[in-house]
């Protein structure tokens, strides 16, 4: 049972006369308990399948079930408290709050989903454990590395507890250790806590620490792979 | 809940200053505005605003004290009469031209003649008793002391009005009018610089003061009932007749108000611009937790929250600004007053302006591409 299956997505600009499709009537299926990669050429539409699949964007046409629910048959607010409850997000820029410390940061969220201020620092707590940032907890972002930064980053995704975990070029600003450190901690996620955890990157270092690869290009999915534990690429098993 | 508004407003205060600032002198823009309207405006009705006297009686229909006519005495016996009536006392106005020096060539004045008792009704609020006292000397005058350099005489000094010698004796402040020059003196000073000569028919108003307990509005109401050839009016109504007619029937009113507007539309539009600047430079992360699922109606309360801080700084600032400036400017003889509805009322305006340039900047957020902006 896949706990993120799209079908049909359609998404499309106009920009002036110019008309540009970015998503020609894709389809795909994620399971849970895996890290599942997206990869493909820059501008070939992944973050656009990000937003539409977390129900941030809605597509011209084409349905999202994420976790059994039907994501744009309720409105934007539904929307809203369905990523409040079930998603966390991990992005690029990092985009942390420069005023905050690290504990703060990932204590946020949990703040409007109601989870009270003692039970949100013990569980702030223990994500940043769970990352490696113990000592680093006070720290605000300016005194941070890259690599800590993207950390916490995934620490304030991962303390909501999600079950679906999106991250949008995780790695490309950070150099290969911490790229690699990052990585690891995504799909540890995945597997320890069955989090369905889907990546987009172009980032060919990517390809061998993901479960799963599916190769994304002009608005259409091209390829679907499984990696075997040895870090090899397997049969190819289907084209959507 | 992490205060995530006044973390971020503290720690990157820098890229808030200029919306605060913006707020600040909006602030100030406005509450000059006022003081400067109320000061000016408010000179017309300063015989009345600086007097005791709780009823004032005039020729009918006057709309501006300067405009008062002579009145007659009947109109005092039937104050008297009245059961509210505690006090009466005649008022005599005189429009008169004054004499300096040679080189300063005439002046219109405004020649008031008050009674000299140390209780006296009029001027109450400006002249001490013992200033009162010195009118009692003839042709004897006290003027506002930021109106000696126009009027080319010193204290101790001596000019003509209407061909009479009289001499200034001493100064005060807040009797500066609109248009004029004001120049107190004694009723029996007033009555011979009139033109007409000392009959006394140039009495143009009588004021009284009531009994505890009575009611200025009852005690008009009733004077005006059987009044013929005078009507009576409240203190303060006659203050308000007197302000609003310089407001609104002068073309100078008008052009102050106006202005007035110009500058809180132009303080407005500054300051959404740079509060939205400063808001802007926050969207990579409230479009992230937007991703996380806090709603916009979250966010826009933590921007509304944040507009609001730098509302209150921003007024705060403002204010302090302003009664700086207008301590200055009482220093200087400008004429600015200002009350409390009017400090209220610029106070919700910047609140306002701060207000609705948040709301402002959230629009921005929402209608932004969340596919471009999380990156």
């Amino acid at each position: 049972m896949s706990s993120l299956a799209a079908t049909g997505l359609c998404m499309g600009y106009t920009s002036g006369k110019l008309r540009t499709e970015i998503l020609r009537g894709l389809s795909l299926s994620v399971d849970a308990g895996q890290l599942t990669l997206i990869a493909g050429p820059s501008g070939c539409g992944k973050s656009t399948l990000l937003s539409i699949l977390s129900g941030l964007q809605r597509p011209d046409a084409g349905s999202v079930v994420a976790l059994g629910e039907d994501l744009f048959r309720g409105d934007r607010y539904a929307r809203d408290r369905f990523r409040l409850q079930h998603t966390g997000f991990v992005f690029q820029g990092f985009n942390l709050f420069p005023a905050l410390t690290a504990l703060e940061q990932v204590m946020l969220p949990l703040g409007y989903m109601g989870v009270d201020d003692v039970a949100a620092q013990a569980r702030g707590r223990a994500t940043l454990e769970e990352v490696g940032l113990a000592d680093r907890m006070h720290l605000l972002p300016a005194e941070l590395s890259g690599g800590e930064k993207q950390r916490v980053a995934i620490a304030r995704a991962l303390v909501k507890r999600p079950e679906l975990l999106f991250a949008d070029e995780p790695t490309s600003s950070l150099d290969a250790a911490n790229g690699q450190i990052v990585i690891d901690t995504l799909r540890r996620i995945a597997h320890e806590h069955a989090t369905t955890v889907l990546c987009v990157s172009h980032d060919p270092r990517l390809v061998t620490h993901a479960d799963r690869v599916l190769e994304m290009e002009d608005g259409v999915i091209l390829g679907d792979h499984r990696i075997t534990n040895n870090g090899a690429m397997a049969e190819e098993e289907n084209t959507p | 809940m992490i205060p995530l508004a006044r973390k971020t407003l503290i720690h990157e205060w820098r890229r808030f200053l200029p919306a605060m600032l913006a707020v600040a002198f909006s602030g100030l823009l406005l509450l000059m505005q006022a003081a400067l309207v109320f000061g000016i405006f408010g000179a017309t009705a300063v015989y009345i605003t600086s007097s005791d006297a709780q009823v004032w009686v005039g020729y009918p229909g006057t709309q501006s004290i300067e405009l008062g006519r002579p009145i007659a005495p009947a109109a005092r016996t039937a104050m008297l009469m009245d059961p509210g009536v505690a006090r009466v006392e005649p008022f005599a106005w005189v429009g008169a031209d004054w004499r300096g020096p040679a080189g300063t060539g005439g002046l219109s004045v405004f020649v008031s003649g008050i009674d000299t008792h140390a209780d006296g009704m009029i001027f109450s609020d400006v002249l001490t008793p013992a200033q009162r006292a010195s009118l009692k000397e003839p042709f004897a005058v006290i003027v506002d002391r930021g109106d000696l350099d126009k009027l080319g005489v010193p204290v101790g000094g001596q000019a003509l009005i209407n061909g009479d010698l009289v001499r200034i004796v001493g100064t005060a402040s807040g009797i500066r009018a609109l248009g004029g020059v004001n120049v107190v003196a004694s009723l029996d000073t007033a009555r011979q610089l009139s033109i007409d000569g000392g009959d006394g028919a140039d009495v143009a108003y009588y004021v009284a003061q009531l009994k505890p307990g009575a009611d200025p509005a009852a005690v008009a109401a009733r004077l005006n009932a059987h009044a013929r050839g005078y009507a009576a009016w409240t203190a303060s109504s006659f203050a308000r007749r007197a302000v609003f007619y310089w407001m609104f029937q002068t073309g100078a009113g008008l052009g102050v108000i106006f202005l007035a507007v110009v500058v809180f539309i132009v303080g407005a539009i500054i300051t959404s611009q740079t509060l939205m600047g400063a808001i802007a430079g926050s969207v990579r992360e409230y479009a992230t937790l937007h991703a996380l699922g806090v709603s916009l109606g979250s966010l826009r309360r933590v921007v509304l929250e944040q507009a609001a801080w730098i509302g209150v700084c921003g007024l705060i600032a403002g204010v302090l600004l302003s009664l700086a400036l207008i301590g200055l400017a009482k220093f200087e003889e400008v004429p600015v007053a200002l009350n409390l509805p009017a400090w209220i009322a610029c106070a919700v305006l910047v609140m306002g302006i701060a207000l609705v340039s948040g709301a402002a900047a959230v629009r921005a957020l929402r209608s932004a591409d969340p596919a471009l902006l999380l990156r």
